[in-house]
Parts: structure tokens; sequence; C-alpha cells
């Protein structure tokens, strides 16, 4: 019993993590909290759901939901983001908090127009519906996707961020911008470049979230969220493996506490968490002061 | 006298509006990037709402209670919250915020939970709500005066510098946090003796986006600010029908705009005009200018 809960939990902190790394990633190279992450996200649900209903399969259907996250957010970089750049970095920080909320906003109202405010599902059937029993323990196809998802997305992440000369522009943009420039490194692209993949990243996860939980409403995103900050605060802000495993410990902590504990507490137990974390370590559980500036944070 | 009878609830929303972007107001002038507004007005209103609804206590007294609660939450909040900095302050603020939401909800026997408390007697009238935002108002502008004005100015600026100038950041931004959930704390109470119901999700998320846009419209540093910024993303578009279908991608679009164009926001980028051209005056009329930079 208690061994299915976890890997219920593990699932869930899966989910979390498919949502926060996109939403990690552009933190760790800009310093920005994207709050447009959660429009980004819902955008490529929808547009899937618009795709599947039309006929098309749903795996053309995720592949083109991520082109248009990435899409959507790269659009949210160049319209919200860019100009701000000239601004001192304080300023700069408040300034893009402001943007990417106002940009949520707008894409989240569109959204809430575009579906006349309704929750829509998916056609039963969309996603092939299996269940395996491992040792005892049920997961369906669409779970094992997930996590698979992750882990590559994991994998992938690091693999470009230490591995390949884009990445080291882009990490060499995110510990300072004006060397970078100097060495003839264009930071706009480099910019341009990270909210493009953390795009198709939420676009991913939406699509994996909305067949998850078959519901798809403008809103959808909300949640996640601030889910999200707690989790990239319980990483180490700005660290991409810390990240992963704070959403599996979330995913866990949050299954156990909803099993064990009456309604309504869970909330008022993770956030505090939260707050605490803030309090006692900033850094995070997992990201030491060095852990971060690894991937860049100016300080 | 019909037509402007009409508009009276337009002007207690406006009015209770107002209050909360002081409150809002009075952090990020100190720079202090703190969302804890919708915390503070949320222990306010539910103060004043079970004062009245529960224990029977006359509205004025309930009021205060509500301002001392806020002012209390504002100054422990305070506490651990003047070590962190930034991006840091504003999640963990937010954090507050839904901590708050989730013990009103889950706190039934109190708070009524989702259904929140109905039928508040409405004890607070437009009279009411302008006389507490002008006083909050005046308060504001003569702070703005005074040498708290030029502490927060100077931290907000430049932290190391008004370090070493003698500001006790520590202090004043515990001065910053505890003003602002006095503020929250007033008007969440006269909010809940205003509009007859009150529940958990009258001071979510949305409400935070809501104040933090009417300082970033309005501008962060003169007390006109949140008088402009409130004036237009809730004037506006109650005003002109049409647009009020759309009034939140509005509000976004506008956010983008002036953080873009108008970083300081309306108000005080108007303001700032003003004094150039005074100053560009000064200087043809009274040929060398010395003390230009100030």
């Amino acid at each position: 019993m208690i061994a299915q809960q976890i890997l219920n939990g593990v699932i869930t902190g899966s989910i979390y993590a498919l949502f926060a790394l996109g939403f990690t990633l552009v933190f760790s190279v800009h310093r920005v909290l994207n709050l447009a992450h959660g429009g980004v996200f819902m955008v490529s649900a929808l547009f899937a759901y618009y795709l599947v209903t039309s006929g098309v399969s749903i795996w053309v259907a995720a592949v083109a939901a991520a082109l248009a996250g990435g899409v959507v957010s790269g659009l949210i970089e160049i319209v919200a983001l860019r100009r701000l750049r000239r601004f001192p970095p304080h300023v700069m920080e408040f300034a893009a908090l402001i943007t990417t909320l106002g940009a949520d906003i707008v894409i989240i109202n569109i959204g809430h127009k575009l579906t006349d405010a309704q929750t829509v599902r998916f056609p039963f059937g969309t996603f092939p519906n299996v269940f395996f029993n491992l040792l005892g323990l049920r997961i369906s196809f669409l779970q094992i996707a997930v996590l698979l998802t992750v882990g590559a997305m994991l994998l992938f992440l690091m693999y470009y961020l230490y591995r390949t000369p884009v990445g080291l522009k882009l990490r060499a943009v995110a510990s300072s911008e004006k060397a970078a420039r100097l060495m003839g490194v264009n930071p706009d692209a480099v910019y341009l470049q990270t909210f493009f993949i953390s795009g198709v990243m939420a676009g991913i996860a939406g699509v994996l979230i909305a067949l998850s939980f078959n519901s798809i409403s403008a809103h959808m995103g909300e949640p996640y969220m601030l889910k999200a900050f707690v989790i990239i605060v319980l990483g180490g802000l700005g660290s991409i493996p810390g990240c992963v495993m704070a959403a599996i410990f979330f995913g866990v902590a949050q299954t156990l506490c909803v099993v064990y504990l009456p309604p309504g507490a869970p909330d008022i137990i993770l956030y505090s968490l939260l707050f605490l974390v803030l309090l006692v370590k900033p850094s995070g559980l997992m990201g030491s002061a060095a852990a971060i500036s690894i991937v860049g944070r100016r300080a | 006298m019909n037509y402007f009878s009409q508009y009276l609830p337009l002007a207690d929303i406006f009015l209770l509006a107002l209050g909360f972007a002081f409150s809002q107001q009075v952090v990020l002038r100190a720079g202090v990037f703190s969302v804890a507004t919708a915390g503070f007005a949320s222990l306010g209103a539910y103060c004043s709402a079970i004062l009245v609804t529960t224990y029977g206590w006359p509205a004025p007294a309930a009021i205060a209670a509500s301002l001392l609660f806020g002012t209390a939450a504002g100054w422990c909040l305070s506490l651990p919250l003047a070590r962190l900095r930034g991006i840091y302050q504003a999640i963990a603020t937010l954090a507050f915020v839904q901590v708050v939401i989730a013990v009103m909800l889950f706190a039934t026997s109190i708070t009524g939970g989702g259904l929140g408390i109905n039928s508040i007697p409405k004890s607070v009238g437009t009279g009411t709500l302008l006389a507490a935002a002008i006083i909050t108002g005046y308060v504001m502008f003569a702070m703005q005066r005074s040498g708290i004005g030029r502490a927060f100015d100077a931290i907000q600026q430049e932290e190391t510098v008004a370090a070493v100038l003698g500001v006790s950041i520590r202090r004043y931004h515990a001065l910053a946090f505890t003003i602002s959930g006095a503020i929250a704390g007033l008007f969440g109470g006269l909010q809940s003796l205003n509009t007859y119901t009150l529940t958990p999700s009258s001071f979510s998320f949305t409400f935070v986006i809501m104040v933090l846009g009417y300082i970033v419209v309005g501008g962060r540093r003169s007390a006109w600010g949140p008088v402009v910024g409130v004036a237009f993303l809730t004037l506006l578009p109650e005003l002109s029908r049409g647009l009020a279908e759309y009034r939140p991608i509005v509000t976004g679009i506008v956010m983008i705009a002036v953080m873009i164009f108008l970083p300081l926001g309306l108000a005080d980028t108007f303001i700032l005009s003003l004094k150039r051209r005074k100053r560009q005056g000064n200087l043809v009329e009274g040929g060398t200018h010395v003390r230009s930079a100030s």
C-alpha cells in the first residue's frame, strides 16, 4: 500500500518536474522568473487538443504543440523581456516579473475566450490506456511515458548545457553578459534560444499533463506555477538536477500528506515548508551556492 | 442625484483598491519586493468579519482591531523576511499569501472554509472609505516628505550606498512591512464590512496581480502613483462598457507597455517631466544655476 503511494508520489513529482524544468532553465540563465510559463504550458495543451479533435494523431499533435510552445515562449522573450535588458539588474528583476505576469494574463485570457471558460477533454482513447503490473504495483503506460520524458529532458539539458558549444555560450551569457558579448556571443540569440527550449519543454509538459488528468482549461497553469516556485526554491534556485530531485521529493511528500492528513492541511504544510527553506537555507536543499553559480547567478 | 448614486459602488471599489495599492506601494518604495499585501488584507478582513458576526463587536472597534492585527502581522513577517532580497522575498511573501489562504480554507469552524463568511452587516459606506483613503494618502504624502521617505528612496536606489550613509536597512525594511501590514489590515477590515461576503479566494493570486498592476501603472514613488494606477485600471474599463469584457487582456498589455516604455509609471514620469521643465525654465531665466542636480 505504502509502496504504491510512494510510486504515485514519484509520478506526481515527475509531472511537477516536467513543468518546472523549463521554468528553472530560464531562471538559471536569465535570473528571470518567467511567470508566463504557465500560460505557454496551457497554450500547448490547448493547441494539442484542437489538433486531436480535428483528427490529427496524438503523436503529431504533441510535436506540433511542443513547437507551438517554443514559438510562444520566444515571442514572450522578444515582446516582454528584450527591451528590459537595458535596465540595471535589480530593476530588470522587478520589471521582468511584471511584464511576464502581464504576458501570462494576456495569454490566459485569450485561452479563456477561446474555450468559452469551459474545461475541455481529449476524446476517449486518445492515448493508449494500458496498465502494467510491476512487482505488484500498478502503473499505466502514460505514467511510464511521463517518467521517461522527465529522464530524457534532464539528460538533454545536462548534455546541452555542458557538452555543446551552444551550451557553452549560454553559460557564458549567464555568468557575464558583457564578457560574453566581448567574446563575440550574441546574447539576444542565446536568450531567444533558452526561451524556445523552455517553451518546448512547457509544451511537452502541457500535453502530458493534459493527458494525465484529461482536462484542459485556461487556468490550468496556475497551480503548477505555485508549485514550481516551491520546487525551484527547494532544489536550489537555478540548479537543474536539484529541480528534478526537489520535484520528486515534493510529489512524494504531497501524496503522503494527502493520504494521511485531513484535507486542506497539505497546502499549509507545503507552503510553510517553502517559507522555512527560504529563511533557513535560501540556496535550497540540493544547491550549494557554488552549484548555482555554475549555471549562472549574477550576484 | 440618481446619476451619482449609480456610481457609488464603483467609488467603493475605487477607494478600497486605492487603500490596497498604498499598502503595496510602501514596500516597493523601500526596495522590498513583497506581495504580502493580499495576506495582510485577508487577515484584516477575517478579523473584522469574525469580530462583528460572531462576537457582535461594533464596527469601529472591529476595524481598529483589523488595523492592529495587520500591523502585528506585518511586523512579525518583517523579522524573518528582512534577511531576503529581490525575487527570494517575492517568493517568500507569495508563500505567506498561500499559507493564509490555506489556513482560511482549513479552519472551517472559525472562518467558514471555502464558503467564507456571508451576510456581514454593511456598516461601512462610501464616506468612511473616502475618509480612510484620504487619511492614508495624507500619511503616505507626509512620509514621502519626511526622513523616512528619503531613507526609503536611498535604500530602493542602492542598498550599499544607503548602508554606508548610515541608513539601517533592516529597520526601514521592518518599518515598510509594518506600515504595509497596517494599511492592508485596515482596508481589509473596511472591505469585509462594506461588501457583505468574504471568501478566502477574495485575496488570492489574482488580487496580488491586480494590486501590483496598480503600482506598476501608476508609479512607485509619489503618493499620486496609486491614485493614477487605480483610476487607470479600475475606472476606465468600468466606464467604457465595451472594453469591460477584455479588461484582463487590456490590463496585461498595459502592464507590459508601461514597464517597457515608462518604467517609472504614469504619475512618476509625469511628475519627473514637470520638474525637469521647471528646472530648465529656471536655468533660462536665472542664468547660471549651480545646484541643478538634485
